[in-house]
């Protein structure tokens, strides 16, 4: 970053004295833009010498996917970010049978059950309940009162959601991939821990009498990150982070602009 | 020396071998089939939620309930296939050939469920039924008929069986039962159940209205008896009929498919989607056909709202569902679309994306309709339930006592099936999820 070309110094006039063409001795003052030494580098110094890094929503060590972090002016954003209450999305993957202490394939097994009389049917019937109820916590913690006309417009058009603090609300979930044992699940939730997540895929397998593991929790986007947004192990050089920040600088601010006003 | 060591951490493969050795449980077989569920809710002191604790508790630390807020599971000994709920009363009935096919709880004043026999006094009966309590039906071969359907009005009951026509009993001031009027006749502790059985062809469906009764024949002819003084008999005049009498006016020679009514104003389906309706119409009801406000022969409404599946009304709001999928509400009340809605003589759609319509789920689309005196119920056919309307004494159902402007999901453990709604209660028939 401190070999890139950084801004061009500050320029400001001076007067400098000027040797008179007639080599009289006497010195005349003319007004010239010079560059401040100031700004020169080799009395300022290395431009950055630090830089401040600021993470978005918190991302699991046993969870993968889109991990939205801020540099330098952009920790400002991460907070306004915070205030929209955008919706997550992960890909979910689980598998009947086991159940453990932690809710994942690597804890320690408390049960074993069978699960051959689980279908496809069935696990969406409980997808569709869990929706529901969550649609209902969604509207309650919204704060907004039930009574008014906006609230109603509002729940017409889909757009009410918590402005604050809340519990963990899944605002979608559905079934991508059924294959007995294993299932995939696709969640948009809000305020959430991927833990809860986990408790989520183990709570199903106890609605459907049997027993359920989550597999892989893997954040698919954030707000208005992507995945195709993100960078991979392999790409964090310079030149991409900064073509990924002038990328998406656009969506960020009309999003910002759409919810905090 | 043979002391015992302490067992020290475990290798990854001690790990895996001992789960292969873990036993495995089994909770639901193969074939597990789904259980059948009644749940209730609303006011309760009536007795008309079916559980006694709520109202004298058995255990001394349990309070009595008055209002059960949220969906509260009620046994029953057979599967049920009906319900029907009054004004303070409930009855349950179920497809089986045993001998007791329907069963009753709560008020009791005019013998509307039958005549309980009390146990402390031989000769009396209950006033106040707070447990389903079966209801004896002079059949005549009680081993081979079916309870079809059981409806309820504010003091009488009809019973529609699939062989031996219809019984009816409870208050017949104004000859709802079909029978004729006795004065002076007290009601209470009364044995007297009739039995209808001069129509022209077999009843399929048996509706009450407030003090009225209607019968839908299989040929889709309507036939009333009962109070008629807003004209919900639809036969022409204002006054009490106490003999079934066949509907005229727009429905004659028309194929009815469905019939509906709860308090003083009566909707009625064709099978090619039109909707006739007749009775009262102070509240708008009628309005889009006539000024005044009883209406007492069928008329047909035209509304360009498409083809009618099913229709149901309350006390002062109707609702009907059209072939799409969508709702529709108009009258005066609560109706459903925002505190600024109150009343409207012509229909307003309700957005489906309240009922959980939106581009993550495409193809929910609301299946059933039903009606109290003033809310109202819409099924999904993903199984869920959502009621709006006043919530009269908790009957909503949704754990809180305010009024809903717009629908608003109930959380019932289990795929409802069809969902009966009264005054101030209701009852629901739910399938368990596995």
């Amino acid at each position: 970053l401190n070999a890139a070309p950084g801004p061009a110094p500050r320029q400001h006039v001076r007067f400098l004295p000027v040797p008179a063409e007639d080599g009289s001795g006497v010195t005349g003052l003319v007004a010239t833009r010079v560059p401040m030494l100031a700004d020169h580098r080799l009395v300022r110094g290395p431009r950055f010498r630090r830089l401040k890094i600021g993470a978005g929503h918190r991302l699991d060590t046993k969870a993968s996917g889109v991990f939205v972090l801020g540099i330098g002016h952009g920790n400002k954003l991460l907070t306004d970010l915070y205030n929209c209450h955008l919706t997550k999305v992960y890909t979910v993957g689980g598998m009947f049978g086991k159940a453990t202490d932690d809710f994942s394939d690597t804890g320690k097994l408390v049960e074993k059950t069978t699960f051959d009389h689980i279908t496809r049917e069935k696990l969406e019937r409980i997808l569709a309940v869990i929706q529901g109820t969550n649609h209902k916590a969604l509207l309650m913690h919204s704060n907004i009162d039930m009574k008014t006309q906006e609230a109603y417009e509002l729940a017409v058009k889909g757009l009410i959601r918590p402005m604050g603090k809340s519990p963990p609300i899944i605002t979608a979930i559905r079934c991508l991939q059924f294959t007995l044992p294993e299932f995939q699940l696709e969640i948009h939730c809000l305020h959430e821990t991927q833990q809860y997540l986990r408790k989520i895929v183990h709570e199903i397998g106890l609605e459907l009498k049997s027993s359920a593991v989550c597999t892989q929790v893997r954040r698919i986007r954030d707000g208005v990150f992507t995945v195709n947004d993100a960078l991979l192990r392999t790409q964090w050089n310079l030149q991409s982070i900064q073509k990924a920040i002038w990328d998406c600088q656009l969506k960020v601010k009309t999003e910002l602009e759409k919810t905090l006003g | 020396r043979g002391l015992a060591k302490a067992a020290g951490p475990r290798s990854v493969r001690q790990l895996k071998e001992a789960e292969e050795a873990a036993p495995v449980f089994q909770y639901a077989g193969k074939a597990a089939k789904r259980k059948d569920r009644v749940f209730v809710w609303g006011f309760s002191y009536s007795g008309a939620l079916g559980v006694p604790s709520f109202v004298k508790p058995d255990v001394g630390w349990k309070k009595p309930r008055r209002i059960q807020a949220t969906p509260y599971r009620l046994e029953t000994e057979e599967k049920i296939s009906s319900a029907a709920c009054g004004y303070g009363f409930t009855l349950l009935s179920s497809h089986t050939t045993d001998i007791t096919k329907v069963w009753g709880m709560g008020l009791n004043k005019d013998s509307q469920l039958g005549f309980q026999r009390s146990r402390r006094d031989r000769a009396k009966g209950y006033e106040y039924v707070l447990e389903p309590s079966p209801i004896p039906l002079p059949l005549e071969k009680p081993q081979q008929t079916r309870v079809v359907q059981v409806s309820c009005g504010r003091a009488h009951s009809l019973i529609l069986t699939d062989s031996e026509g219809v019984f009816t009993m409870g208050n017949n001031s104004y000859g709802q039962c079909g029978r004729k009027v006795v004065e002076d006749e007290s009601y209470s502790e009364s044995h007297l159940i009739h039995q209808l059985k001069e129509f022209d062809s077999r009843v399929v469906q048996v509706v009450c209205g407030q003090d009225h009764s209607l019968f839908r024949t299989k040929k889709g002819a309507v036939y009333a008896c009962g109070w008629g003084a807003d004209g919900q008999t639809g036969l022409g005049h204002y006054n009490i009929t106490s003999v079934p009498t066949k509907l005229r006016g727009d429905i004659a020679g028309v194929n009815i498919i469905q019939v509906s009514s709860y308090g003083d104003c009566c909707l009625a389906v064709s099978d090619e989607g039109d909707v006739f309706g007749w009775g009262n119409s102070e509240y708008l009801q009628l309005a889009s056909v006539t000024e005044t406000t009883q209406v007492n022969v069928p008329r047909h409404l035209p509304f360009k709202i498409g083809k009618i599946k099913e229709a149901a009304c309350g006390g002062t709001g109707n609702i009907v569902l059209t072939e799409e999928g969508n709702v529709f509400v108009w009258g005066y009340g609560i109706l459903g679309k925002g505190p600024n809605l109150i009343e409207t003589a012509v229909p307003e759609m309700i957005p489906p994306s309240l009922f959980g319509w939106s581009d993550f789920n495409p193809d929910i689309c609301v299946a059933h309709v039903r009606c109290g005196l003033s809310h109202f119920a819409a099924l999904t056919n993903r199984g869920e339930l959502f009621v709006w309307g006043k919530n009269l004494r908790g009957c909503l159902g949704t754990g809180r006592m305010e009024d809903h402007y717009f629908p608003w999901r109930v959380t019932v453990p289990g795929e409802v099936v069809d969902v009966a709604c009264g005054v101030d209660h209701m009852v629901s028939m739910v399938k368990s999820f596995t």
